[in-house]
């Protein structure tokens, strides 16, 4: 094909099928299972078929779960093949408690309307509670129980849905984002323009990030599948058990790209030992990407100073910035040069001032600069332009931005304005214009981002709910990456009941751990238990996660007093208009008990 | 192998991969007890596998809350 691809089905239809490069899966044994690009076609033009005689139209939403491996494949490329839309789901956490698991799953189902569910033959055994609670219109098939029929070629255009990415939240405020194929193929270009072949350099990427996660679908088999490259994958869990097999397979299969979020390279360096690494030779790694949650300093560091041994060149440490909304990639540092940490005022960051650089100030990463196509824009709560070297929220304009989250254009109305995303991230820019790199400081957005995974707080708050001792509704979460730590810590803010007994009050910080841990699979790092009506509400009695932990790190987050004139000039002195205005706002004693 | 057997050998990949340091008895639950979060509940599935050579079922996994069920699990995939 000579035209330029506009939708992911030219990519698949211009597969030669080259006998040197394909998916290989490895097992836990490190036993590979090699799959050339033309068999997926075949395979996904199999399952094309049997969904179009099984009665899947064109637009329908379909929902993959699977784990990694060659069914994933032939079920999302099929899916696309009869126009219809994949949204690929999660599978079981392995040991994770089953009700929670199908309850998430039977949420997801109904926000996706998903019209069949397509999944692996032991996942389908257990989602049946989740399919009766959703009923998806044609059911629940594994793809051996799809019927064996020639499929019929669809038209597909560059403006039709090809993918539905669930970003955070899955029960409480599921928030599905909904990519075109015109978004995909942009983004995928783009992350191809940063590694091209040569006649002496093909690239290849290994990849342990699970394949319904953005930065694994879009960030690794996209770009190799239109560049008919090779692509090793992991199975996540089994990364996550032993973090050796992804640096002894880019090293064994000479793999030149590998992503992974921040915390991937902190369980590397705490989790390898020695021996694991005998004769892995890491220097064929150029480009290993850090991105998808805040990145750690120390963390890269680290990483260097343990696996340069090895052959592992720091200057392959790139920090970058993405996110659902925008398919992926919205910034990249550099990807020839060593990853850039620069210190920065404390005083001036929390008076919403960047760009002074200090000796002892906060260490923040830089994640480089826009990507091709894109542009980043910092703005006010109002949306207007930050005058040069304040501290802005991210906006973000570019050819991979989402149509918008699925079916919901209220939410859609609140997150794009005038072909621009407000990410709800914060930054700046070092020097202190447009042309500058961005640094990211923290967040406006209530999201808590925790291994690469974003989570919405509503959840873990959830948990806690009806533990003695506590005032139900009364609870925040929240995440950030402390100076100095190796990845973001989760603080739980629970404000306690005025009649607790004193047993009770003792109790809960750890009652609170338990009920999250059960509920979510996460542990809290912190149970911050706090006296009534502590916590910052907006006027209509709504809490203010950001707020809370933004008063949390100044040490401001105490009980509220009776306001004096007195004490409302210190406030004002010490925090300025927007802390006053909030105490005036809140309400001083406590309706909610 | 007896569930004494296989409780030491969970046990060991309990202090092997999870540095679990204390007691491990069969009545501990698997999250309230032995703080397992959703990573270390991967990395004790994939362990115990490897360590016995036997492959859990999600369906299993799911009603598996304490040491014991686990044991007993592993057990009944052995077929002893």
């Amino acid at each position: 094909m000579s035209e330029s691809p506009q939708t992911l089905i030219d990519y698949l239809e211009r597969i030669t099928g080259r006998p040197d490069a394909g998916l290989r899966f490895l097992d836990r044994g490190e036993k590979a299972h090699q799959v050339g690009w033309a068999e997926v076609r075949d395979r996904a033009r199999a399952v094309c078929g049997g969904l179009q005689e099984l009665g899947v139209q064109p637009g329908d939403r379909v929902a993959l779960v699977f784990p990694t491996g060659l069914d994933f494949f032939a079920a999302f490329f099929g899916t696309l093949l009869a126009g219809a839309v994949p949204a690929p789901l999660y599978p079981p956490v392995r040991l994770g408690r089953l009700d929670e698991y199908l309850r998430r799953t039977a949420r997801m189902l109904e926000v996706t309307k998903a019209a069949l569910v397509l999944a692996d033959a032991r996942v389908k055994r257990i989602l049946g509670e989740s399919v009766a609670l959703a009923r998806p219109r044609l059911g629940c098939r594994t793809l051996d129980e799809l019927p064996r029929v020639e499929g019929r070629p669809v038209t597909v255009a560059p403006s039709d849905l090809a993918l539905i990415q669930f970003s955070s939240g899955t029960t409480v405020d599921p928030k599905p984002v909904a990519l075109s194929h015109r978004a995909i193929v942009a983004q995928t270009e783009i992350l191809n323009g940063f590694w091209q072949d040569t006649d002496a350099l093909r690239h290849s990427c290994v990849s342990w990030l699970p394949l319904y996660h953005d930065m694994g679908l879009i960030g690794c088999v996209f770009p190799a599948l239109s560049r008919e490259a090779e692509l090793t994958l992991i199975g996540p869990e089994l990364f996550v058990a032993r973090p050796a097999l992804w640096l002894r397979a880019i090293s064994r299969y000479r793999a030149t790209i590998s992503p992974a979020p921040n915390f991937a390279y902190g369980l590397c360096v705490h989790r390898i030992a020695d021996a694991e690494m005998e004769g892995v030779d890491l220097s064929c790694w150029q480009t290993a990407l850090n991105g998808a949650e805040p990145v750690a300093p120390s963390v890269l560091r680290a990483f260097v100073d343990r696996f340069a041994v090895w052959g592992f060149r720091p200057e392959a440490l790139t920090p970058v910035y993405g996110l659902s909304e925008a398919a992926l990639a919205v910034t990249f540092s550099s990807i020839h040069e060593r990853f850039r940490c620069l210190r920065f005022d404390r005083d001036a960051l929390s008076r919403g001032v960047a760009a002074r650089e200090v000796a002892d100030g906060r260490e923040i990463v830089s994640v480089g600069r826009p990507v091709p196509g894109f542009r980043v824009s910092l703005r006010d709560e109002a949306g207007r332009v930050q005058p040069a070297g304040r501290i802005g929220r991210v906006w973000i304009q570019g050819p991979s931005l989402m149509d918008g989250y699925l079916d919901d254009p209220a939410t859609t109305a609140r997150a794009l304005c005038d072909g621009w995303l407000d990410t709800g991230d914060l930054g700046f820019f070092h020097p202190p214009d447009p042309t500058g790199e961005l640094f990211l400081t923290g967040r406006a957005k209530d999201v808590v981002i925790l291994r690469g995974r974003n989570h919405a707080p509503d959840e873990i708050e959830r948990a806690v709910d009806g533990l003695p001792g506590f005032r139900t509704g009364c609870a925040i979460a929240a995440s950030w990456l402390p100076e100095g730590a190796e990845g973001e810590l989760l603080v739980l803010f629970v404000e306690v009941s005025r009649t607790a007994p004193q047993s009770e009050l003792a109790a809960l910080p750890e009652r609170c751990r338990e009920a999250v841990l059960t509920a979510t699979g996460l542990a809290v790092d912190r149970v911050e238990a706090l006296a009534p009506g502590t916590l910052p509400r907006t006027s209509s009695g709504k809490l203010r996660r950001q707020e809370a932990l933004r008063l949390y790190l100044a040490g401001a987050l105490t009980p509220p007093q009776p306001v004096t004139p007195l004490r409302m000039a210190k406030a004002m002195a010490r925090s300025g208009i927007a802390y006053a205005r909030f105490r005036w706002s809140r309400p001083v004693d406590t309706p909610h008990e | 192998m007896s569930d004494d057997a296989i409780l030491s050998g969970i046990a060991e990949v309990a202090h092997r991969h999870l540095d679990w340091q204390g007691p491990f008895t069969p009545e501990m639950r698997l999250v309230e007890d032995l703080r397992l979060d959703s990573v270390r509940m991967m990395t004790l599935a994939i362990e115990v596998e490897n360590r016995f050579r036997v492959l859990l079922d999600e369906a299993d996994e799911g009603r598996i809350e304490t040491v014991g069920d686990l044991v007993a699990i592993v057990r009944r995939k052995l077929g002893v």
